[in-house]
């Protein structure tokens, strides 16, 4: 596992990059509207009503940000984790643990099949 | 006037054991400011691995129909998910400032055709592009615009 992990390092590396710099820039509009503005009710509910927010998402610049809200977060997180359980000591075991967060993050293909189907 | 000393003269007998010690990290490493930072630059991790997680239930629910889009939508009222949310752009802003206004301006390549850009520089075009889709997402989803 190891030594895949290496292999891959270079992708790896290019999926938490963006997920770090697209993925910050795009979760923060997101988060700010979606996640506190509409439910505190600063925002109205009625902006992304499902006819709004289905005919934003399905068209290919909505479904490639969804993608991005999605995938790079995933991977971004998925890194740091690894990176994090390598400081405390985790060097023996990231073989393991790298894999598991890894194998989280490739669920982003789940988020390719949601982009799709809209 | 004494001759010099035989180099050997104050050696021991014999030769010991070394008595450096290996390095060893203290017990309160992770308590040192920079370190602390960086640690939790790193425990940001689990926010944006939840953040996707919730993006992916959202669109997921958009892709069932308007039954379930209004239920998980109406989810996020739930005091859970606004506190991680709270959690979450709290996190964002982190994350950008010390990687937009810290780690990026020193990221530029010194060997290329031009010379690095002040560091002042980039670190205001990279804000401002941050500022300007942030904004643009808002105003989107807010329905102020489209």
């Amino acid at each position: 596992m190891k030594s895949l992990l290496l292999k891959l390092e270079p992708i790896i590396w290019l999926l938490f990059g963006a997920g770090l710099s697209i993925g910050t820039m795009l979760l923060t509009g997101f988060v700010l509207i979606v996640g506190l503005a509409m439910p505190m009710g600063l925002v109205d509910a009625g902006a992304l009503d499902y006819t709004r927010a289905y005919s934003l998402g399905s068209s290919l610049l909505g479904r490639l940000v969804l993608l991005g809200l999605i995938a790079l977060p995933l991977w971004k997180g998925a890194h740091h984790l690894r990176s994090l359980s390598i400081d405390f000591r985790g060097g023996d075991r990231d073989g393991i643990v790298g894999g598991l967060l890894y194998a989280v993050a490739v669920c982003s293909v789940i988020g390719i099949v949601a982009v799709i189907r809209l | 006037m004494a001759g010099a000393a035989h180099p050997e003269a104050m050696a021991p007998p014999k030769k010991g054991a070394t008595r450096t010690a290996p390095p060893r990290m203290p017990g309160s490493w992770w308590g040192a400011p920079r370190i602390r930072t960086y640690l939790l630059f790193g425990a940001t991790g689990i926010i944006y691995l939840l953040a996707g997680t919730v993006v992916l239930r959202l669109v997921w629910a958009l892709g069932n129909g308007p039954d379930a889009w209004d239920y998980a939508l109406g989810s996020l009222s739930h005091p859970l998910y606004l506190i991680f949310h709270a959690l979450t752009f709290v996190s964002l802003i982190f994350v950008g400032v010390r990687a937009f206004g810290t780690m990026m301006p020193k990221m530029q390549p010194r060997n290329g055709p031009f010379p690095p850009l002040p560091a002042a520089a980039v670190r205001g075009l990279i804000y401002s592009v941050w500022a300007l889709l942030t904004l643009l997402l808002s105003l989107v989803l807010s329905g102020k615009i489209f």
